[in-house]
């Protein structure tokens, strides 16, 4: 501890009025404290500048969150634990529910707050680039009343703003439209907690008819503070999604950027690596499927066990199931088959048999595990298997039996697709693997069908 | 010297106190200094290692950030608080049995996370745990103990509550 | 009596000794004591890398009548800190050799009021020339340590590599690097230190070795052994790095002490505990090798270099344990080992886990990768193929006595990792994704013990006795600082004495009370110290069968009773025994030639490696660890030591850099030297075989080091089959991997669907 508590004053007037009253009474002499976790780590390293704090911790009217019919206000004294705890955030900014979840650590998300990450002003600031991407607006109040500012032009300089000395950060206002748009979100960190980005981009866009209507990029790291990637934008917008035009937009975000060399990163780095994510979320733009969002949103934001029986169909083992729950909220297609592979990497042998189990045998229909709608899938991925002859059906039948006589579980092939001829083809190929490496394949098989039904539940 | 400095009052572990120190006083330096309670530990002084993670008014804090009067009658627990009448709580016994603790600096820190977690979802995935503990380091572990013993805890803590509806019943 | 006997209480999971403690928070670390009256002491340190002190300014708008100040020339007795040379100052006199260098102290009642009275004095230097780099300091156009900046260096030869490369199928050539890391222990080091004329120097604080700190007091202060003390308190890790610098601090402490009469407390914050102490030593390591055409190695040459920093502490030792482990754990009828150490105007690196053995086999496992790779073999089949078994002999051409398994290790990494299925599965899915995954694999030994004739030098000598009130003490200087050392070495007395593990306490680690059973380091304490208790255990019954009628069986209570009736009879119950090497041991400290190590612990790792071609990053998914150990004492404490030293050696390759920017730990905070998190840490599968070392405590051999030594090759290796790319250098950032992945994998061409 090299900060001396003795050298500075702290005061707490408990009421928004208050605050106000004494920043316009004396401009310039006191610095707002709310949840310290930057001024604090300032203080301990002895570089707490600011002799006069007053405390913005615990005044009710800086903590709320209000749907306002076609925006939502956050006050400035919101912790990220309130963003990632509020349903309305989560069903209409995923990614701001998402960056919320990044910030340090638990005990860093109860305190730090979302006025204070926006008036210390970091350029890798972690709700930054998301406020860019949902054209923020700040409101910013005194004892001479209220304005209103767009986020994109609140940094005017390296931990610079536009706040004058009397007035503080009130509240972050957010259209709520973006219901329809494509979301991305990409924090590249030192490590998984606790880090700080090296390259962060928040991307947003509305496609029709293939075209790109409507574009926001707001990216951390890599000016001296968050901005937009104005060019990269305008660089695609009206355009239709093509390795053109991708292109185009990487060599436009890289051009635009000015990241510098520091002891987290290298420029360079952060320039490839800016670029590479402006690639990966422009690239996602072009998927088929544009419709996920409905389901997610609605899925993000469900009870944990609708959660779980929504998603069970699409692989039957509980603690994938549970794990996927735990991945909420997920921005979006793309994630979603993301946290899916890394849930299913996770499982072990018994978890396996339990999703094997939800699958009829090739050429039979229905188990006592599977649900209405696991029947329904199976029933269409099998459907070649309803046309084939009787032959090759007994032959399958015969077969599953030598193979579950074998490996103790049933023949999971991804059927879609697929002849009934072939699947009995390759269910003769494994039955000459040994069990270890069967397990493999039929796990790697499961993973497939996983992702095939995934995007059929999205397309619901 | 405490002329001048508000008191504060400060519930902790359910005990009241009325203390008056500099108001930008860590809560971290009260509780160790003015308070003795020494279980509390300080590793890095910025947020970063979670040593010194205590709960305030239900929500894990890392009490070196926070200056003493944001604490003003605030509800505290720290580790010494855990252990009821001698009793470990069920987290001090699984890490106790898991070998969840080696050295023990940022055990207290990592107990106090881990119940955290546990008040607030019983029944925690390994995800889960990895989430809530990722502010607390420890450098001994490797942290995989660390995630056995919270599993156990939590499983202990089904048990227990399942016997207790036996015996309702 | 036997190694491998039935055993209670040894090998079964007791709980850590003081864990109720640790987890009731009521363990009492430095910083959690008081001293009545006690002062805070800080230090001033050296802004510079290298130059003459011209001058200190204390400014007279402080009254310095309040701090007690403290210059080398308050030194009553040698102005060193001791340990294998003379050469580091306890305080600069005119002179410094590195950033941070201590160059005065302060200390005042309120512990607030330090910065301020730091910042008020000026230092004046005239800086000189520095040099930061191996190379720059084996180039000796600048000197900056003694006639040559060299430290110490070493020659290893068997055979004669010269003959070797016309008759060989293959030569591969390799030059491997590894970065400084920094143990981070969670609680920094501090000390709190008395003085008085009568009783001398008392220090309490965190550290490993307290017969180290009792030494250099006694050296610094000029004082007679009996007039110095040293307890250890609650240690909050170490990792080797409160081996050596403890004396620094406690010197410092203890002559405040001196200076304004009162106990003075000394605890570096984490910005000071990073920048100033000791880090692993980086290191350089170029390969040569011959192989026939069956991949039999036929000659390996290794120059292997370290960067020392800016005095020798114990960088002479690490170099000779670097040098030992360079080989790697394999048959070659030809080797030569150059090795030296080299001076740099940096902090003065020392001790770290692993002591120069991560550093030498990061080199020799990456080699053995890219051997395979040049030659077109599987690296797995290249291992195998060269293993020492039984009865082959080492690079210092020791004889291979104990039983050898490394074949049933390897077997087992492989199957429990399902390594070939993982592979194939891997080789499927990676062309179509922009995340690259791969396997990789180590195999090594870690020395148990002191190098050579070290462990006839250190002559330990520990015990146990039995107090009036029925309690057995385990008396050694032995430390714990979370691996266990209370726990086993109570394990192991109670064991060997018939008694439960509640009858046995550890006596405290207070010089003045225990005897010098060496330091806690090396892997040597259930192995050399465990050994000592365990034959004092069975001396003690022997002793008590002999003259207080204990029978053949006995329960704990005949047992308590026959040490009653000893005591009646003739005295204080104790027992102790003095380290005796095994028998037919050899070492040549000239020739590097002879049993080079007691024993060996041996390991095979396997990783599994995530590369994102988006972000050039790389993170470890699963890991195995597969070792045997001899006897297992305590598999709870055991399991944990390899899962921590894995995640350490996780953070070795891929996130710890200290950055120096001229000499100065640029990166000294924890946000931004980065160790894994929870969340980074893969799950780890520990695996032990269990072959009982028949002079180990109870059959023990080394195991906390071991651990450390394997994963950064694994990791690299994994990352080269994952890409196709081989990297050489640790720690391994997405920075450096960007340059070589962005060419070997360009991000491809949208895509578009």
């Amino acid at each position: 501890m090299r900060g001396n508590p003795e050298g500075h004053e702290l005061v707490g007037p408990g009421t928004l009025g208050g605050v106000l009253t004494l920043l316009a009474n004396e401009p310039g002499r006191w610095t707002p404290i709310a949840g310290g976790t930057e001024l604090m780590v300032a203080h301990a390293a002895g570089r707490l500048d600011a002799r006069n704090l007053v405390s913005l911790w615990g005044i009710p009217d800086l903590r709320f969150i209000r749907v306002l019919g076609d925006s939502i206000a956050i006050g400035a004294g919101c912790t990220f634990r309130d963003l990632r705890m509020d349903a309305s955030i989560s069903a209409d900014f995923p990614l701001l529910a998402q960056a919320a979840g990044w910030i340090g650590s638990i005990a860093n998300q109860s305190r730090a707050t979302l006025g204070g990450n926006l008036v210390n002003g970091s350029p890798a600031a972690d709700s930054s680039p998301v406020l860019l991407a949902y054209d923020a607006e700040v409101e910013i109040i005194s004892t001479r009343g209220t304005r209103r500012v767009p986020y994109a032009e609140f940094h005017i300089g390296y931990k610079c703003n536009v706040l004058a000395a009397d007035e503080l950060l009130y509240a972050v206002h957010l259209p709520r439209r973006f219901a329809k748009h494509k979301q991305y979100l990409r924090k590249v960190g030192t490590r998984r907690a606790m880090a700080i980005a090296k390259v962060a981009l928040a991307g947003r866009a509305l496609i029709e008819q293939g075209l790109v209507r409507e574009i926001r990029l707001g990216a951390a790291s890599v000016a001296a503070y968050p901005t937009r990637l104005y060019r990269a934008e305008d660089s695609i917008c009206g355009r239709r999604i093509t390795p053109e035009s991708i292109r185009a937009a990487r060599a436009a975000a890289m051009a635009e950027i000015v990241p510098i060399d520091d002891i987290r990163s290298t420029a360079e780095y952060r320039r490839v690596v800016m670029a590479n994510l402006v690639q990966e979320f422009l690239s996602g733009l072009a998927d088929a499927g544009n419709a996920s969002n409905p389901v997610l949103a609605q899925w993000n934001t469900a009870e944990s066990e609708a959660a779980k029986d929504a998603i069970l169909p699409c692989c039957g083992a509980r603690r994938w199931a549970d794990a996927m729950i735990a991945a909420r909220p997920i921005a979006g297609e793309q994630e979603l088959h993301v946290a899916a592979d890394r849930a299913w990497d996770a499982m072990e042998e018994a978890d396996w048999m339990e999703a094997f189990a939800c699958h009829p045998r090739i050429g039979e229909r229905g188990t006592s595990n599977s649900t209405a709608q696991t029947a329904a899938w199976s029933n269409q991925e099998q459907a070649s298997t309803a046309a084939a002859a009787e032959k090759v059906l007994a032959q399958l039948a015969e077969e599953n039996a030598r193979y579950e006589n074998l490996f103790g579980f049933t023949y999971i092939v991804s059927a879609t697709g697929k002849s009934a001829e072939e699947m009995l083809a390759i269910l003769h190929r494994r039955l000459a693997n040994d069990r270890a490496s069967e397990l493999r394949e039929a796990a790697d098989q499961q993973r497939t069908i996983m992702h095939i039904r995934l995007r059929k539940w999205l397309a619901q | 010297m405490s002329t001048g400095w508000p008191a504060i009052e400060l519930r902790v572990n359910g005990t009241h106190h009325s203390i008056c120190v500099p108001p930008m006083k860590r809560l971290l330096d009260v509780l160790r200094e003015d308070l003795g309670l020494t279980g509390t530990k300080e590793g890095c002084g910025e947020g970063e290692c979670g040593s010194c993670s205590v709960r305030v008014d239900g929500e894990l804090v890392n009490s070196c950030m926070v200056p003493v009067l944001q604490a003003q009658g605030a509800s505290i627990e720290t580790v010494e608080g855990l252990a009821v009448k001698g009793e470990l709580h069920p987290l001090q016994k699984a890490f106790l049995e898991c070998g969840g603790a080696q050295c023990g600096i940022c055990t207290p820190g990592m107990l106090m996370a881990a119940s955290h977690l546990l008040a607030q979802n019983p029944h925690p995935s390994l995800a889960e745990i990895r989430e809530a503990l990722g502010g607390n380091l420890c450098r001994c572990t490797g942290f995989i103990r660390i995630f056995d013993s919270v599993l156990a805890a939590a499983a202990a803590n089904l048990n227990a509550r399942q016997q207790q509806d036996t015996h309702a019943r | 009596m036997s190694t491998s006997a039935k055993t209670r209480i040894v090998g079964s999971a007791v709980p850590r000794k003081e864990g109720v403690d640790k987890l009731l928070g009521r363990a009492c670390y430095v910083d959690d004591m008081e001293r009545e009256g006690m002062w805070h002491g800080l230090t001033v340190r050296s802004s510079i890398a290298r130059g003459l002190i011209r001058s200190i300014q204390f400014d007279a708008k402080m009254d310095w009548n309040e701090f007690a100040v403290v210059t080398a020339g308050d030194i009553p007795g040698k102005n060193h800190i001791h340990l294998i040379f003379a050469d580091q100052p306890c305080l600069a006199d005119g002179k410094v050799n590195h950033c941070e260098e201590p160059i005065l102290l302060i200390a005042h009642p309120d512990k607030r009021k330090l910065r301020a009275a730091m910042a008020a004095i000026h230092i004046e230097y005239e800086p000189l020339p520095a040099v930061f780099s191996i190379e720059e300091s084996e180039r000796q156009d600048l000197i900056v340590w003694g006639e040559d900046n060299l430290i110490k260096s070493f020659l290893l030869e068997k055979g004669n590599v010269e003959q070797a490369w016309a008759g060989a199928a293959h030569v591969i050539e390799g030059e491997y690097r590894t970065g400084a890391q920094e143990h981070l222990y969670i609680e920094n080091n501090g000390v709190i230190a008395e003085y008085s004329a009568q009783s001398g120097v008392t220090v309490w604080g965190s550290m490993q070795c307290p017969f180290y700190v009792h030494k250099s007091l006694m050296a610094v202060f000029d004082l007679p052994e009996e007039r110095v003390r040293v307890i250890q308190t609650e240690t909050g890790g170490a990792f080797g790095g409160k081996e050596d610098y403890p004396s620094m601090i406690a010197s410092h402490a203890a002559l405040l002490a001196m200076k304004c009469g009162r106990p003075v407390k000394m605890i570096y914050d984490r910005m000071e505990d990073l920048a100033a102490t000791t880090k692993r030593h980086p290191s350089r390591v170029r390969h040569r090798t011959a192989v026939d055409a069956t991949g039999k190695l036929l000659a390996m040459d290794i120059e292997l270099a370290t960067d020392g920093g800016a005095y020798s502490t114990l960088s002479s030792t690490v170099l000779s344990r670097a040098t030992l482990h360079s080989p790697g754990p394999y048959v070659c009828p030809n080797v030569r080992v150059r090795s030296s150490a080299w001076a740099t105007n940096t902090v003065p690196y020392g001790a770290f886990r692993g002591f120069g053995a991560p550093q030498a086999i990061f080199a020799i496992e990456r080699h053995m990768d890219e051997i395979a790779a040049a030659i077109g073999m599987d690296p797995v089949e290249l291992r195998r193929r060269n293993f020492l078994h039984d009865g082959d002999t080492t690079a210092t051409e020791q004889v291979m006595r104990e039983p050898m398994i490394l074949d049933k290790l390897l077997d087992r990494a492989l199957a429990e990792s399902n390594y070939y299925d993982r592979k194939a599965q891997f080789a499927r899915a990676n062309p179509a994704s922009t995340i690259k995954r791969g396997l990789g694999i180590t195999a090594f030994y870690h020395g148990s013990g002191f190098t050579g004739s070290g462990e006839r030098y250190l002559n330990s000598l520990a015990g146990v006795d039995v107090t009036s009130d029925g309690v057995v003490r385990v008396l050694v200087s032995s430390t714990e600082f979370g691996q266990g050392t209370n726990t086993i070495l109570t394990q192991i007395a109670a064991e060997a004495l018939g008694i439960d593990i509640s009858d046995v306490v550890m006596a405290p680690a207070d010089t003045a009370t225990v005897p010098n059973s060496g330091p806690t380091v090396a892997s040597r304490t259930g192995m050399v110290v465990g050994r000592l208790i365990q034959r004092a255990g069975t001396q003690l019954i022997a002793m008590l069968r002999d003259t207080a009628g204990l029978t053949e069986t006995f329960t704990r209570e005949e047992f308590f009773a026959a040490c009653g009736r000893y005591r009646a009879a003739h005295g204080d119950v104790i027992s102790m025994c003095r380290y005796e090497p095994p028998p037919d041991i050899f070492w040549d400290d000239q020739k590097y030639r002879g049993e080079a190590y007691p024993a060996y612990a041996w390991s095979v790792q396997v990783a599994q490696v995530a590369v994102d071609t988006l972000t050039y990053s790389a993170e470890v998914e699963d890991f195995w660890a597969v070792q045997e150990v001899g006897r297992v004492l305590n598999p709870v404490l055991a399991g944990g030591q390899i899962e921590g030293g894995v995640a350490q050696g996780i953070g070795y390759a891929l996130y710890e850099k200290v950055l120096l920017q001229n000499g100065r730990m640029a990166n000294n905070q924890m946000t931004n030297y980065i160790m894994p998190t929870a969340e980074d840490v893969p799950p780890i599968h520990v695996y032990f075989e269990e072959i009982p070392f028949q002079h180990g405590g109870f059959g023990a051999k080394g195991l906390g080091e071991l651990p450390h030594d394997g994963p950064a090759p694994a990791i690299l290796n994994a990352i080269k089959d994952a890409t196709g790319v081989s990297f050489h250098c640790i720690p391994l950032m997405p920075e450096d991997m960007m340059a070589k992945l962005a060419v070997a994998s360009p991000i491809e061409e949208p895509a578009i669907v």
